[in-house]
């Protein structure tokens, strides 16, 4: 079983002929599951950002999953989705998170669960599902602290042996390096100036960025902390522009500051410095309310990069974003191909071994299964982490004010 | 040590030292009239930045006016919308949420504040949502002069004059009107004002308008300075004043706008030695010293006769 063809097949022809939008049909009976028809309703739980500021992360990769269970079928079960929203008052909360799995832990119908989007509600949740042994894929999860070393090993103490988490986005160590590339590399900056929001994602993709760009030669001229409270960024910036620096990273997701310090970056005559972030700042257009390119305004967010620690470069996009389009009637987010994936490998695992959580959990981490699924051909290490270690990068384009993806780079077997 | 730096971080400091002021100011008046800390008084702060972007954006403007004149004018509408919105919110919170339980325990009041702190957050996130919103910034941002060099932005200097000028207009109108009497003497004993034919309801009522509208030109200025505001602002902002009430004396208004001053400079002073991280922590440090050393506050409770 090295590679699961009938799944990739299936799959490939759903993306070819677009997604009905009528409500999903049972599935036809007398498919592989056997049996004289009878159909079992299983739940796929997704945990996500749904409201406030975090939306436009959250729903376009919740829409990712709901695409993939419309459009692969699998024989004897009926799959609907069950989304939680781990999103209080706006920002995407632990607390929240840890309950939200634990509801879907306590509904049996659910064999598998897409989320979380954030690295600190991660760290949340895997402890949880580590114990209840319920499979979680997130698509857009990058601290290397949740999978990795000691720090990856001590949140699956209950289960040490049983990977019950894996994920599709690669990680920080990686995103970091490749943010210090456009820096270094593409911009051609030899100085810089870092801020991070002091948060587990923000502060250790703000940490890889200032090793890797020294690493390239560069030099960091200041390396700031400023936790979400903080609202006026005036004082770090009249520091850091006294340092010149000629490029600056921000650490932290756009509800933790990144909007309002590039915008007032302008305040300070430091507008026209190239500015860069993770994946946190990469969350749809300047129209698109309370994003980053929103927020940060019409001077802010020129000259602006960001990565996204995805592949970009789908095998098939066309397809992908057709089917996308016809279902939701919008363009897919940065990690709706992403969900779309996490869904894909469930499914695949519901048809092989049907919807015992354990059988699940034990199929889909099984370091020899190679899936083949809309993002290429995947597999996890022994840790959950994928095999796919490709980051694609992103410009501010002025005339369509949004994201431009110009490259992707793979960042091979590093880390 | 660099001059030009130091100077651009006092101006910084005194900019936000300003809007600190502005909001410890109603701290102050409503505590040293009704002795009530007004917990309420940052999210009327944060109502009045939002009160200031629906205007500006309703007005359809965007971004930086440049003909002085319009720019004169549209700033004067929003600070008068603004104060003249939130003054009434003020009095309107005073009349149903602290007057009736005026004679009640000291405690009853407080969790009133409380709750009234909640539900201005509630209907602001209700309306506008609980993610951060920008505000179009009139005042050009960039727009500086030079001292020996360094560059001073203009925005910056027009929040703290006006600021400034507010305060010393409070002082007057406190320290030479029939009104600001009428508020001294409720404040010192108010029974005894009462027998002498001041209207208790009509003075507290003006405190408290004035107490908001001073809130409500620190949310326009907030706008104006950062260009950006959210529903939680008000708490932050809030705790920040009620620091620099406190550490000034409260019950003083000078005290007051001296301590949102301390408080501006102490956390760019952290920024500045590299520790933003601290600045909070440095903050109410400073607040338990001088209330071991000096339990009245910098400048003393100036209705210490009363106690």
């Amino acid at each position: 079983m090295r590679l699961l063809k009938l799944g990739a097949v299936a799959t490939t022809a759903a993306l070819v002929f677009t997604a009905c939008s009528s409500s999903p049909t049972p599935a036809p009976s007398g498919g592989g599951g056997g049996g004289g028809g009878s159909v079992q309703e299983v739940k796929i739980g997704v945990d996500l950002p749904l409201s406030g500021g975090e939306l436009p992360n959250g729903g376009p990769t919740l829409n990712g999953v709901k695409l993939a269970v419309q459009q692969i079928s699998v024989p004897g079960y009926h799959v609907t989705v069950e989304a939680e929203d781990d999103a209080v008052n706006g920002v995407h909360d632990p607390t929240q998170g840890s309950k939200n799995i634990s509801t879907l832990v306590n509904d049996p119908a659910v064999f598998a669960v897409v989320g979380p989007f954030n690295s600190n509600v991660a760290q949340a949740e895997i402890p949880v599902s580590n114990a209840a042994g319920l499979i979680q894929c997130s698509p857009a999860n990058t601290n290397p602290g949740l999978t990795k070393g000691a720090d990856g090993a001590a949140l699956r103490k209950t289960n040490p042996t049983k990977i019950a988490y894996v994920r599709v986005a690669t990680t920080d160590d990686i995103q970091g390096q490749a943010g210090a590339d456009i820096a270094y590399n593409v911009v051609g900056a030899k100085t810089a100036y870092v801020v991070d929001d002091t948060e587990t994602y923000g502060k250790g993709l703000a940490d890889v960025f200032d090793s890797s760009f020294k690493a390239l030669g560069g030099t960091i001229v200041a390396h700031d902390g400023a936790g979400k409270n903080v609202t006026d960024y005036t004082s770090l910036l009249t520091a850091a522009a006294a340092k010149n620096p000629q490029y600056v990273y921000f650490g932290g997701v756009t509800s933790t500051g990144g909007g309002l310090l590039r915008k007032q970056m302008v305040a300070q005559g430091m507008g026209n410095i190239p500015f860069g972030g993770g994946d946190g700042i990469s969350d749809g257009s300047a129209a698109t309310a309370s994003s980053f390119l929103n927020l940060a305004g019409p001077q802010g967010d020129l000259n602006t990069y960001s990565t996204v620690a995805a592949i970009h470069d789908i095998p098939n996009p066309d397809a992908f974003k057709a089917a996308y389009k016809a279902a939701f009637s919008t363009d897919p987010g940065s990690y709706s191909a992403s969900a779309y994936a996490c869904t894909q490998i469930f499914l695949d695992a519901l048809k092989a071994v049907g919807s015992n959580r354990e059988a699940v959990r034990a199929f889909v981490t099984t370091t020899a299964h190679k899936y083949d699924t809309v993002l290429g051909s995947i597999s996890f290490d022994a840790n959950g982490d994928t095999s796919q270690h490709i980051i694609s990068y992103y410009k501010f384009d002025p005339t369509t004010k949004d994201w431009a993806f110009f490259k992707q780079k793979d960042f091979g077997t590093a880390g | 040590m660099d001059f030009g730096l130091l100077l651009q971080q006092t101006i910084n400091a005194l900019t936000i030292g300003a809007i600190y002021a502005l909001i410890a100011l109603g701290y102050t008046m409503v505590y040293g009239i009704i002795e009530l800390i007004n917990f309420a008084h940052g999210d009327v702060f944060m109502t009045g930045s939002f009160v200031t972007m629906w205007l500006l954006t309703t007005l359809g403007f965007q971004g930086t006016i440049k003909d002085p004149l319009t720019l004169a004018g549209v700033l004067a509408l929003a600070f008068l919308v603004a104060m003249t919105v939130m003054g009434a919110v003020g009095v309107i919170i005073e009349r149903f949420a602290y007057r009736p339980l005026r004679n009640a325990p000291r405690l009853a009041p407080l969790i009133t504040a409380i709750g009234v702190s909640f539900i201005l957050q509630n209907i602001v996130q209700s309306i506008w949502g609980p993610s951060p919103v920008s505000v179009p910034q009139i005042i050009d941002v960039q727009a500086s002069f030079r001292v020996g060099g360094t560059p001073i932005r203009f925005l910056s200097i027009f929040i703290i004059v006006l600021a400034i000028a507010l305060m010393v207009a409070l002082q007057l109108f406190v320290g030479r009107t029939r009104l600001g009497r009428a508020m001294r003497s409720t404040a010192i004993d108010r029974e005894a004002a009462q027998l002498m034919g001041v209207d208790i309801n009509t003075t507290i009522a003006l405190t408290f308008f004035i107490g908001s509208a001073l809130a409500g030109a620190a949310g326009v200025v907030q706008g104006l300075y950062l260009g950006n505001t959210v529903f939680t602002a008000g708490f932050q902002a809030g705790l920040k004043a009620f620091t620099a009430a406190v550490l000034g004396g409260i019950g003083n208004t000078t005290g007051a706008a001296l301590g949102g001053f301390v408080i501006g400079f102490i956390e760019v002073g952290s920024t500045y030695l590299g520790y933003t991280r601290w600045s909070e922590a440095v903050v109410f440090t400073i607040l338990i010293l001088v209330l071991v050393f000096r339990p009245t506050g910098l400048l003393g409770q100036q209705l210490a006769e009363r106690a």
